[in-house]
């Protein structure tokens, strides 16, 4: 009850506090704000621009050069053809949706109605619903292809056949004409002449998926602003022992465990109050707005799981300032420095997949990294609860972490 | 009486430096016991070591029967503790810290409201009780600060310098607050100051403290008769072991010493300065401590003249515990 009632105190004192409440709430707010809607409209931007496609054509004779007419003809996509580690070097750098290979052989097959395969290769960063319309597109294509190349040659075996015959002998009635039309036509759709087979680098490679920028704008000043609130109970520790309080706490009959809880505590619930009012605004607020809204429908109980491991991680951490700290200029210092250089390494200013790009594993070393990459996975690349478990224990290690360094190194005498 | 506080040569020490050098001392149940000194004396550190703010680096005390080393827990709780600084939160009410304090003592519900209510009372502050403290004048914020330590009724309450920057009706709220306590409720205080003149009002005994040791324990009467009538310096041109002996066998004079340099006079705030003074020279000074003030200046100044030696300065102190803390360490109570 002790504990209780020092935490019911500091939040009396924080929500008297319009400065900090500004910080809390509303300064993330316009963050996202400001941030989502440039991104949604760079986003946008990006839709006019026809997406490409690579097509490695190891053929290189008639049916491979019209396969590619007819795709072109589509209008839906740009295509270029490149040597095959050109059109890789391309996939990587995300420039083309996916890779078209035409193999070798592919013409003749077709002339000799022998059953050929086209490879599309798919980048994971690739958006879903382009890659989709693009098999869609193929398989039409081939289905019209094989259907074409099987009913010249049927017309061509009939043609043959009435050549072959006596003179004035009618082989083929047109009930025959039309019943063999129609098998050709039921076997191209049962065994086509032209498969595509699409293939998808594992996940877990180096390609990761690339979200939504403007989705990845609100989990990432979440957490920075989770953490920035650390010093909330840094402070908060600094004014009672500049006022003397501390020394009036420490007098009283409470153990240092539930005073270090009660000053703990409110940033907790801070955090948590925090998360569910940016989140709530990521969600409704963007939606009212015409932006991009965060889908935390798509994992309550991971988002949940991740809010209650970050504002732990961000107490713990208030306590280890507190602890470190021995001035207020340290404490802001800290704040500043630390606070936003850790988010910046950790992507929540900059997307993680574009800093793992050029800074590898380094971001790995803060906790902002992994709450970032934990709600990105449950959120914009819709991984399962199970897909971030790595991520919460992290940050639970994080948060055991700075928890021994606030109680190792606190002062309660000071 | 029995003693609620007996303190046994505590000691505290940071690193090289000892800030409390084995001091002992025992106050009676109903007693209000002065700790006296200059700042940096120890008395701060005696009192953290003695609520469980710091603990002690060797030594011990009982409180209340209680160990502190062994039973903090049962000490805190007759405790309370009124410290130096201004311990409340600023932006709450004078009834929100009041009532904060009172839950971390284990109050609640209607047993809370009520020692908040006479808290108030005691301190005068019922009818601002709603307005937050940072609206409070500074004697009024001290009061606040007194009522925060008395919440929850402690048997032995600790007031660590409660006037500083306190003004004069403030101060005398403060006092009758204190003394109202101890003779209504019979409330042991541990009064620290370095204002001689309230451990004088306020306290049956006191002990004088500096650079962490004590250094004269008594009842206030026993202290100031110390210096018999009082001590005078005076400044002379020329003096030699032969004038000193001359001097401490006049009338009304018990004993004259030199001394290197005249101390400044004294001028304790709020009280008018009852000390003559002139102005300080680099001339020997003599210092006469006096069975009878008046009549030993009288002697000594007729010495003086008859053996043709000029007086340079001269200042007469009447005995208080200011005198008697320059006359055991050489130096004022607010250097």
């Amino acid at each position: 009850m002790k504990t209780i009632s020092i935490t019911i105190k500091d939040l009396q004192i924080l929500f008297k506090d319009r400065g900090t409440l500004f910080q809390l709430f509303i300064l993330p707010l316009l963050f996202i704000l400001v941030f989502s809607g440039a991104l949604n409209a760079i986003g946008q931007a990006e839709v006019v621009v026809l997406p490409s496609l690579a097509v490695v054509d190891l053929d290189g004779s008639e049916a491979a050069g019209s396969l590619v007419s007819k795709i072109e003809a589509d209008g839906s996509l740009s295509v270029q053809t490149y040597p095959a580690s050109d059109a890789q070097a391309q996939l990587d750098e995300n420039k083309v949706v996916g890779i078209l290979t035409i193999p070798s052989g592919f013409t003749a097959g077709i002339q000799q109605s022998t059953p050929v395969s086209l490879l599309l290769t798919n980048g994971t960063s690739a958006d879903p619903q382009i890659v989709e319309a693009l098999r869609l597109l193929l398989e039409s294509i081939t289905a019209d292809m094989t259907l074409e190349s099987q009913i010249i040659a049927s017309l061509k075996q009939m043609g043959d056949m009435q050549a072959n015959a006596p003179e004035g002998q009618q082989v083929f009635t047109t009930e025959r004409i039309l019943a063999q039309a129609r098998g050709q036509f039921e076997t191209a759709q049962i065994r086509p002449l032209i498969n595509v087979l699409q293939s998808v680098p594992q996940q877990g490679s180096d390609q990761e998926a690339t979200p939504d920028l403007s989705l990845s704008a609100v989990p990432g000043f979440t957490v920075l602003f989770v953490f920035l609130a650390a010093q909330t109970t840094a402070r908060s520790i600094y004014e009672e022992k500049k006022i003397g309080s501390f020394r009036r706490l420490v007098a009283a009959p409470l153990s240092k465990t539930e005073l270090l809880v009660g000053k703990i505590l409110p940033n907790f619930i801070t955090g948590l109050v925090q998360i569910a009012v940016i989140f709530a605004f990521g969600s409704l607020g963007l939606r009212l707005l015409g932006l991009t809204p965060l889908p935390i429908e798509k994992a309550p109980l991971g988002i949940i799981l991740v809010a209650v491991l970050l504002a732990l991680c961000s107490s713990a951490f208030g306590i280890a300032i507190a602890a470190i700290a021995r001035t207020e200029n340290q404490i802001s210092g800290i704040s500043t420095l630390l606070m936003w250089g850790m988010g910046l390494l950790g992507g929540s200013l900059i997307p993680l997949f574009i800093l793992e790009r050029f800074l590898g594993p380094i971001p790995m070393i803060v906790p902002h990294y992994w709450a970032n990459r934990a709600l990105d996975n449950l959120l914009i690349r819709g991984l399962s609860l199970a897909d971030i478990s790595l991520d919460l224990v992290v940050l639970l290690g994080f948060s055991l972490l700075f928890f021994v360094i606030g109680l190792w190194r606190f002062d309660f005498e000071r | 009486m029995p003693a609620i506080l007996e303190v046994e040569n505590l000691v505290k020490k940071y690193g090289d430096f000892e800030a409390v050098k084995g001091i002992s001392f025992s106050v009676e149940e109903g007693e209000v016991f002065g700790l006296l000194g200059p700042n940096g004396a120890g008395k701060t550190q005696t009192i953290s070591m003695l609520t469980g703010v710091v603990p002690s680096t060797t030594g011990t005390a009982r409180i209340g029967g209680h160990d502190i080393h062994k039973e903090m827990d049962q000490v805190k709780k007759i405790n309370g503790l009124v410290p130096q600084d201004l311990a409340l939160y600023p932006t709450l009410s004078a009834r929100a810290n009041l009532s904060f304090f009172g839950r971390i003592y284990g109050l609640r519900g209607r047993e809370l409201k009520e020692r908040v209510e006479d808290v108030l009372r005691v301190v005068a502050l019922t009818e601002r009780a709603d307005q937050v403290v940072d609206k409070f004048s500074g004697g009024m914020k001290r009061r606040v600060n007194i009522a925060a330590g008395l919440v929850h009724q402690p048997r032995l309450l600790f007031l660590d310098e409660p006037t500083v920057g306190v003004d004069p009706q403030s101060r005398n709220h403060i006092f009758e607050s204190v003394q109202r306590l101890n003779r209504e409720r019979g409330m042991s205080v541990v009064y620290t100051s370095h204002y001689m003149e309230e451990v004088e009002l306020l306290c049956n005994r006191a002990a004088i403290i500096d650079e962490g040791r004590i250094i004269a324990m008594d009842t206030i009467k026993n202290l100031i008769a110390m210096l018999g009538g009082g001590v005078v310096y005076v400044g002379v041109n020329q003096v030699d072991e032969n004038i000193l002996s001359e001097l401490s066998a006049l009338p009304a004079v018990k004993e004259a010493t030199l001394v290197p340099q005249p101390p400044a006079p004294p001028a304790p705030e709020g009280k008018e300065s009852t000390t003559e003074s002139k102005p300080v020279t680099a001339s020997p000074v003599v210092k006469i401590v006096a069975k009878q003030n008046q009549q030993a200046v009288v002697n000594v100044l007729g010495y003086l003249n008859q053996h043709d030696i000029v007086i340079t300065s001269l200042e007469i102190m009447q005995p208080n515990l200011e005198s008697v803390f320059l006359h055991l360490t050489g130096k004022k109570l607010r250097e």
